[in-house]
């Protein structure tokens, strides 16, 4: 839990410092992206944002595949068993692209509309 | 009052990670290579790191070496090792991981140092320690004969982000069914890049080759961003 709740955190102060910049008066959700290797654990991830998110904040995570591109044939593909080969053509040398870090991949915010808008 | 949908898509680690590049840079501008070890607890990263200083110690113009070592409570691993290197015990308060503020603050402790190694003991775990990047150089990941051949797949993150993996407790083959061919294969799945060095830090086998595949990574490492 440890570990999760420090990443929550610092989660949460990235949304804090979005929502002044863009003067909100609320955050409504905060949706991340989590894959099999992004070291967080998606129900603990929850349970820290429960006990350390501003009240009204709803937290969306959406669970992504381990995907990766193969450098030798260019193809993605998506990593299963932990098992870095090319699906296509077996070549070790791939790069993951998607699902190995913890993403903060948008927030929905509430703010006042200006009367007029801004030309 | 309106709702309004911001795209960020950005890495929530990406602060941490850009101080651990600058702390990186500035390790690399005083010539010292930085090296996380990590590994479940009782794999012998403390005896390595004691072997490893003992090793340097008993040759002619051997590389200087300390070491941060991490810990939940006690300060046991730092007094093991004091005989030997110089080192600054980081007490974790029970945290599963270190974070590089505390990696930081025990370097100040150290002083001006400017050796050519700096190893982080990390606390003993393959879980949360394989997602904070440290400002290392080099991840080096011990599993001890005695856990199994079968744990690279377990734990993908941190054999994935390391780049060698030190098989410990070689001394201890005869007694168990570990294979390192196996846990080798296993691990070159997940990494294929990954050094594999067998050695025991008991009775010193393997010792000169993982010391001297440390210098020869330090030349190739901090020898390249000097040309850059």
């Amino acid at each position: 839990m440890m570990h999760e709740a420090s990443l929550v955190k610092s989660l949460l102060e990235q949304v804090d410092r979005l929502a002044a910049e863009h003067a909100a008066v609320a955050v409504e959700e905060v949706r991340v992206r989590i894959g099999p290797l992004s070291g967080v654990e998606p129900m603990l991830v929850s349970l820290a944002f429960e006990r350390l998110a501003p009240a009204g904040a709803n937290l969306v995570v959406e669970e992504v595949p381990l995907t990766a591109r193969c450098r030798d044939c260019c193809k993605l593909f998506e990593l299963k068993q932990f098992r870095f080969h090319c699906s296509y053509c077996e070549s070790s040398d791939v790069d993951v692209i998607e699902g190995d870090v913890f993403m903060l991949e948008s927030i929905t915010i509430r703010r006042v509309e200006p009367l007029e808008a801004v030309p | 009052m309106s709702a309004r949908v911001i795209t960020v898509r950005r890495d929530v680690q990406a602060a941490a990670r850009s101080s651990a590049a600058e702390f990186r840079l500035r390790c690399t501008e005083r010539g010292t290579l930085v090296v996380n070890v990590l590994s479940s607890p009782g794999a012998g990263k403390t005896s390595l790191l004691a072997a490893t200083a003992r090793f340097w110690s008993a040759r002619e113009n051997a590389p200087r070496m300390a070491v941060l070592v991490g810990d939940l409570a006690t300060d046991r691993d730092a007094r093991r090792l004091a005989p030997w290197t110089p080192v600054v015990q980081m007490t974790t308060g029970g945290a599963c991981h270190l974070e590089l503020p505390l990696v930081e603050r025990a370097m100040a402790a150290l002083g001006d140092f400017d050796g050519e190694f700096l190893f982080i003991e990390n606390v003993g775990n393959l879980v949360c320690p394989a997602s904070h990047d440290l400002g290392e150089h080099l991840r080096v990941l011990l599993l001890s004969t005695t856990e199994g051949d079968d744990k690279p797949a377990k734990y993908p993150k941190a054999f994935r982000t390391s780049q060698a993996l030190v098989v410990s407790k070689l001394d201890l083959l005869p007694y168990v069914p570990f294979s390192v061919q196996a846990a080798a294969a296993d691990a070159h799945e997940i990494q294929p890049d990954l050094a594999v060095l067998p050695l025991s830090a008991l009775n010193g086998q393997g010792i000169d080759e993982w010391c001297r595949y440390l210098e020869t990574t330090r030349t190739s490492i901090l020898g390249q961003s000097n040309a850059e």
